[in-house]
This record gives structure tokens, sequence and C-alpha cells, in this order.
């Protein structure tokens, strides 16, 4: 048999693909930092093709390919809810038709042709199962409760299992509509942001309000530790349009949603009430997946949790999670929303249909495509770009911290991409946290965005007791930047431009594992100035995809007022390209 | 995009109608930021695989024209509609091409170098045309004409490199291996555009039977008796991981 496995996620949002060598993920990619279109949903062919270079092998070498779900029954979901829902159901109807029968429904042959494999080959996981098995498969635990919350799969929208040597054995589920995913959802819409991409913002913008409207989210989402969750579908519309989530009883209860105006103004009693419902929203999804996971622990009698999902990526939840329950110490996979799903099935096939042995635990998240200095030393020969280069990674690293303490804003490229959507270190931009001009400066003039929109600190390991307040039992979150902890009094005024409004931050620590250089650079950094902490926000613009290239990184570079470049050991400054190029 | 092959009056005509209303104005603004942001993201496949550094520095330089102008056209396009909902919604739209699919190679794959060349100096030399067309129509908004201006200095830029580049391949491979490309691409454009048509007019009949399908299909499975909505909370699910284990071949 073949050691090598890839899984595929796509068909919804954020496809990507993944490959297994030995139960060990190898490499793995969103296909968004391939395609350039954010959140891709395509056939993650480019992403898969690449994953096979990186290992030198050909598709015959695969022992299966697998899917994330199954898509009969997602589709099947789909008709019966439009069944269901007749009349109402007429655009949904025609845009599922229109959209599965030429295409989704023949992901097994599509797959086959697109990589160029025997169609036995390709094999389906189920949507929650691969949520659970990309968690617990790469956590250090023998054994574990795994929570996995959505949107929705194929039917379920929320599974509940219990891992251990014997594989992760599903419990119990909720079945759409009933999802807080789709509720979060909602409300993005209703707050005017965007569905599957807004969410974040809607978390960012929860901390400039107070939770004054819980009783009435509650009216909507309703949860208990023996029965889950309940949504109180008068509210919502997503189980029957495909086009609108919330209803008019939704905008009865809580006032017109948001449009008109152009910028959210959080200083006006209108922005200010939708902060507010944006706090009331986070509190109760918070108490859904705490009643969730007691009611789990309860069941299990695990000390250790896996949590998988988009909403994983809610990082204030995941970090009150060891405090709320009973689990001793939680774990998140690094890419917790649908492109880990990929190296979920992937994992739960090689662990538990092909009976392999368990690989080790994950510490790294660069699992994308590296470029090696020859490479952007003739790129940056061709292209004519002053540069400087340096003869080792020291003296790289001794100019960095020189520009960062002289007040610069950096593009930091180095060895492979990130897996999942944060930037850790290897495609970022960085600044000096301590200068509190750099929030405003990078959101506006860097990546042309929201201004409520904080800004992570990266902090030497070690050195986390001395600026946050952190949970016991989290330590796990730290390295993939998916817990949100309070910043120490003392430290918020020493931490201007990394700190948000309510005094929490989205901490990531490194140590030598993770990302051996740019523990380096926090070292360095640490060594100059007192204190080994940077500013680490991902390297693109607003409303792209993540930079994957040197090119990109250029282009990216030009295109803001990034100050300094380092791709690799070469150090680029911005001064305009001219027309010149054209010559 | 317009036909460059319509008389320019006729264009001109166009055009005019086309921006006198107002509230068109932001949607065009905003189709032409997404129209550009996808020609940026093609000059970059361009630039990573150019064969030369000269083409490379060139193919670059242009994508960053591309970007700018997709930036421009995207806050012209809030600009344009303040005040309403489509500012709010425009606000928060990416200005980056992230809607559609670009297929699993790129358009320099597809089309080669001469045949990339002679796309780029066609399609350029079009939007210079347009771009300059609008300018001088929309001198009753100087903001949008002074926009329309400076994008159209670049596009003259993309003309006359991309030209040069074919005269260099003429002189090089004879002069026809350009005009090659030009018919295969005119070709392909046609062929292209009656595809695009007969997908649309597909789309609209396959939307028309599945209305029929609806209330013919649909319809009395629905009134025969609702298939039971799942239920509320949890759903106990023993023996669903064995069965999943045993099932893996299964697509649903
Ligand atoms: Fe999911
Ligand atoms: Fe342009
Ligand atoms: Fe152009």
């Amino acid at each position: 048999m073949s050691d090598y496995v890839l899984g595929i996620s796509a068909q919804f949002h954020d496809a990507a693909a993944a490959l297994v060598r030995d139960g060990e993920i190898v490499a793995a990619a969103a296909e968004e930092r391939f395609s350039r279109i954010k959140h891709d949903s395509a056939l993650p062919f480019r992403a898969a093709k690449w994953c096979l270079e990186h290992e030198g092998i050909r598709p015959d070498d695969l022992a299966a390919v697998v899917f994330h779900e199954k898509p009969l029954r997602k589709f099947e979901r789909l008709m019966i809810t439009q069944i269901n829902a007749f009349p109402r159901s007429l655009e949904a109807f025609r845009r599922t038709a229109l959209s599965w029968f030429p295409d989704k429904l023949w992901v097994r042959g599509a797959l086959a042709k697109g990589l160029g494999i025997d169609a036995r080959k390709v094999i389906f996981s189920d949507h929650h199962l691969s949520h659970a098995a990309s968690a617990f498969y790469t956590s250090p635990f023998e054994e574990a409760a795994v929570l996995a919350v959505d949107g929705v799969g194929e039917w379920a929208s929320t599974a509940l299992f219990d891992a251990s040597r014997n594989g992760i054995e599903r419990l119990s589920e909720i079945h759409f509509p009933h999802s807080i995913g789709l509720v979060y959802s909602a409300f993005t819409a209703y707050l005017g942001f965007q569905v599957n991409d807004g969410e974040a913002k809607v978390m960012g913008l929860s901390s400039y309000g107070q939770p004054r409207y819980v009783d009435e989210v509650r009216k909507i989402l309703r949860s208990s530790e023996t029965d889950g969750i309940t949504v109180d579908l008068s509210y919502v519309t997503y189980q029957h349009s495909a086009t609108q989530s919330f209803s008019a009883r939704f905008e009865q209860l809580f006032g017109p949603a948001r449009s008109g105006d152009a910028r959210l103004d959080i200083t006006t009693p209108e922005g200010r009430r939708y902060a507010d419902i944006a706090a009331s929203l986070q509190a109760v999804a918070e108490d859904c997946v705490v009643d969730l996971a007691n009611g789990l622990q309860r069941q299990t009698g695990r000390t250790d949790l896996c949590l998988a999902g988009g909403v994983a990526l809610n990082s204030v939840i995941n970090a009150r999670l060891t405090s709320r329950t009973q689990f001793k110490r939680v774990f998140v996979h690094p890419a917790p929303g649908d492109d880990g799903c990929a190296a979920g099935a992937a994992l739960w096939a090689w662990n538990e249909v092909l009976a392999g042995r368990r690989g080790p635990a994950l510490t790294r998240p660069g699992l994308g495509k590296a470029w090696s200095n020859g490479e952007i030393a003739k790129l940056l020969a061709d292209l004519d770009i002053k540069h400087t280069a340096f003869d080792d990674e020291d003296a790289m690293i001794a100019s960095v911290v020189d520009d960062l303490v002289d007040g610069k804003v950096a593009g930091w490229f180095q060895g492979r991409f990130e897996w999942g959507p944060r930037s850790l270190g290897h495609r970022s931009i960085l600044a000096d946290p301590t200068r509190p001009e750099m929030t405003e400066r990078i959101n506006r003039k860097i990546k042309f965005r929201e201004q409520f929109r904080p800004f992570a600190p990266a902090v030497l390991q070690g050195h986390e007791d001395a600026y946050f307040e952190m949970a016991p039992g989290t330590e796990l979150l730290m390295p993939w930047m998916l817990g949100v902890f309070p910043v120490k009094d003392g430290a918020r005024a020493l931490l201007p431009s990394t700190t948000h409004v309510d005094g929490s931050a989205r901490v990531q620590s490194v140590d030598d594992l993770a990302n051996p250089l740019f523990q380096r650079l926090l070292i360095a950094f640490g060594r100059a100035t007192g204190h080994p902490v940077l500013l680490n926000t991902s390297f693109n613009l607003k409303g792209e995809p993540i930079v994957t290239s040197p090119l990109q990184a250029l282009r990216t570079f030009y295109s803001s007022e990034l100050d300094v470049l380092y791709l690799g050991n070469f150090r680029v400054i911005n001064t305009a390209i001219g027309k010149h190029f054209y010559e | 995009m317009l036909d460059q092959s319509n008389p320019f009056t006729m264009l001109r005509l166009v055009s005019w109608v086309v921006w006198k209303i107002p509230s068109r104005r932001p949607l065009k603004m905003a189709g032409f930021s997404h129209t550009e942001a996808g020609s940026s993201l093609d000059m970059m496949d361009a630039a990573e695989l150019a064969p030369t550094a000269s083409l490379r520095k060139k193919y670059f330089r242009h994508a960053l024209d591309e970007f700018r102008h997709s930036r421009l056209f995207h806050e012209r396009a809030i600009a344009l509609s303040r005040g309403s909902h489509a500012a709010d919604v425009l606000e928060d739209a990416e200005y980056s091409a992230s809607h559609g699919i670009r297929g699993e190679t790129s358009l320099y794959e597809r089309l080669g170098e001469t045949e990339f060349l002679a796309f780029v100096w066609l399609h350029e030399r079009q939007g210079a045309r347009q771009f300059g067309l609008y300018a001088d129509l929309m001198k009753h908004d100087a903001a949008s004409s002074a926009m329309f201006a400076e994008i159209c200095a670049d596009e003259e830029y993309h003309v006359s490199y991309s030209r040069r580049e074919l005269d260099r391949i003429e002189i090089q491979k004879g002069p026809r291996e350009v005009r090659g490309a030009i018919r295969r691409l005119r070709l392909r454009r046609a062929r292209e555009a009656f595809l695009r048509t007969s997908h649309g007019f597909g789309h609209v009949m396959a939307g028309l039977w599945l209305t029929v399908i609806y209330f013919g299909i649909v319809a009395p499975f629905s009134l025969a008796g609702r298939r039971s909505a799942p239920a509320a909370g949890l759903v106990a699910t023993p023996g669903a991981s064995a069965r999943a284990r045993l099932e893996y071949e299964v697509q649903g």
C-alpha cells in the first residue's frame, strides 16, 4: 500500500487540498492561495497538483483521494428542505438544481479526471467527521472529546465525538436548520457584512459593544447541556432562501438591518446599537458552545477537548473553554474551517479506512510552498529591483530589527506559506507593537480596511505571562493564533497597537518547533527593545488572499505603503517602479 | 465589453446613454473594477511564467497598473454612490476579482506567448479607446473624467509595449506568426461569444424547465405531506462512525 493519501475539500467555500504521508500532513494549501480568488470553492486542482509536486509523486502513487463530505446526502438535505418550504423555495430550488446537476453531483468523476487517477480511488468521508479528524489526529491527545460546530455539512450543523485509539466515535449530532454557525452568519448579513467572510468582523465589532440584547438573541438561539441547540425558525430564512438569511420578524426584534450610509461609525448611537448586537450575539454563541462542551464532557468523561469547524475560528470562545467547562486542555487545528476538512478527510482515511499508524502531532503551520533564495535572487534581477542581499539569516534578522525599531512597517516573506487563514510568521506584515500609530497606519495606508479590526501580537514562547492573562490549558491555541486573552493592566499601554479596545489581544506564541526563523527574529527584537513581541498581521491587502509567491509579495508591496520588504535573505525598499519598465 | 467592430458613433451614443443614468454609474465603475482586477491576475500569471527578464518586467509593471485601476474604479464607485445602499455594499465588497472561477490553467498558458501578446494588444487598444471616450463624455463629472484620462494614459502604454513586442516577434518569426495569432484570437472570441450566448440561453431555458419541474414535481411531494423536518436538539447517532468506516466508497 502506498503511504500517501490526498484529502480534498471543495464546493462550498475555502476549497483546499492536503497530502498525508504516513499519517502526517506533509503539504497542504487552500486553493485561493494559487487561484487568487478569495474563498475559492472550485475543486482545488491547483493546490492538489502542487501537493503532489512537493513530494515528487505521481497521481498513481496515491492510496486514496478522499472527499471531505458526502455530496448526495447534502443534495438530499437541500431537496427535502426545499420541498418543505414550497412554494417559497422556487429561487433556491433553481439555484440548487443549476449548480448541482451539471456540476456538483459528479465529484468522483471530476476528481478522477482532473487528477488523472482511477475513479475507484476516490472515497468519501463525512463533513463533521472530517472536521473532527483534522483536530484529533493533529492534536497531541491520545484520547479526547471532539466537538465540531459550523454552519452546516450534509445534515448536521454540530457533531459530538469521543476519540481514542479505536478511532473517532460519533455520539450525537444536531441537524440543519438548527445551527450556531448559520445564525452567526445571519447576524453577519444583518450587520452589513459578507456571509462566510465577515464573521471575523462581527467578532471584532463585538468588543466595541455591550451585550444589551442577550435576551433578544436568546429568543432566536437557545442552548442547553442536554438538548444542544435550538433555533426559532421564524426569525431566520436561510432554510429556504439562498439570498436572504434573516426574516422581517428578526428586524422587528432588532431594528432595521445595517444599510444606507457608508461606513460603520461606532461613535454614533446607530453604530453602537450594531456593536451591542454583535456583543450580544458573541455572548450567546459562547454560551451555546460552552453548553455543548459541558454536555459532551459529562457524557465522555474526557479531560481534553478538540474543537473543530468554522465556529472554532472564534478565538474569543476558544480561549474561554477551559475556564468555563470541566475540560483541562483545548486544541484547535490551525485550519478549523472547511479548508481544514481536506486534512481531516485524508487523516480519517489513513487512520480509520486504511488502518495506518497514527502520525505525530502537528507542530508547525508552514505546510505550503516555499521559494529558495536563488529563485528570489533571479526574480529581483529579472525585475531590475534594487535590493540588499544578506550573507546569512543573522545579518538579515539584524536588519529587520533595525527597520522595525526605526518605526518601519515590514513585509516578511520566509519559507513555506501557512496552512489555515492566519499569517503566522511566513507571510506576515510586521511592526513594532509599542508604537500607538501603527494600528491606524496599517489599517488605512497598507491594508485599506475597517478601522475596528485589531492586530495580533506574536510573542516569544515563555514570555506570554509577562503581557497576557493566560487561561490554563489554552497553550495549544497559541501557536495558531486561535485564542483571545486579556492583556495585563501594565502591558496595555506598552502594546497599544495590538491591544483591542476591550483590553484583549489575539495572541500567537512562537517557538523553535513552529517557526525557528521567526523565533530568532523575536529573540533579536526582544534584545533590542526589551520586549520580544511583534505586531503580526497577514501579508495581503483588503479583499485579497494572503500572498503566496515572491512576485505576489512584490505586487502587494508596491500597491501599498509598506516601507520595506524582506524576501528570504533580501531587503527591498519601497521606491516607485517607473514607466521605464515598459521600455 | 463593447465590441470594437461597432461604428465609433454608435459606441459613443450607447456610452452616452449608459453614463447619463446616474444610478448606473457606480455599478459600471464596480464592473470595471472587477475586470481590471481580473486582468491584473492574468498579467501576474504571465509575469510568473514569462521566459525572459524583459517580458517579465513588462508584465509585472502591467499587473501593477491594472491593480491600481481596479482600486481607482472601486473608490470611484463608492464615491458616486455615497449615501445610497449601494455604497455600503460596495464599501464592504472586495475590489479584487474575488468571484467566479479562473480555471485550472492561466490565460497565459492557454494562449502561449504570441497569442497572449496579441490578446493584450487587442484588449488594451479597445480599453484605451473606450476610456478615452468616457473621459470625454464625463466632462460634467470632473473627478470621473480625470480618472478615465489617467487610466487611458496607462492603457496607451500597454498598447504600445505589446505592439512593440508583436513587432519584435514579426521580425524574429515572420509576419505570419502574429497575423495567425490575431486570427486565432478573433475566432476564439467569436466562439466564446457564441458559447456565452448559447450558455445564457440554455440557462434561461433550464430556469424555465426547473420552474415547471418545481410546480409539477416538487409541489405534489410537498402537498402529499411535508417530509418531516429534522427535530431540534441533539440526536444520538449510535454506530455512525462504524458505518462511515464501511461506507467510505458511497457518495451519499
Ligand atoms: Fe464545515
Ligand atoms: Fe486597465
Ligand atoms: Fe490596461
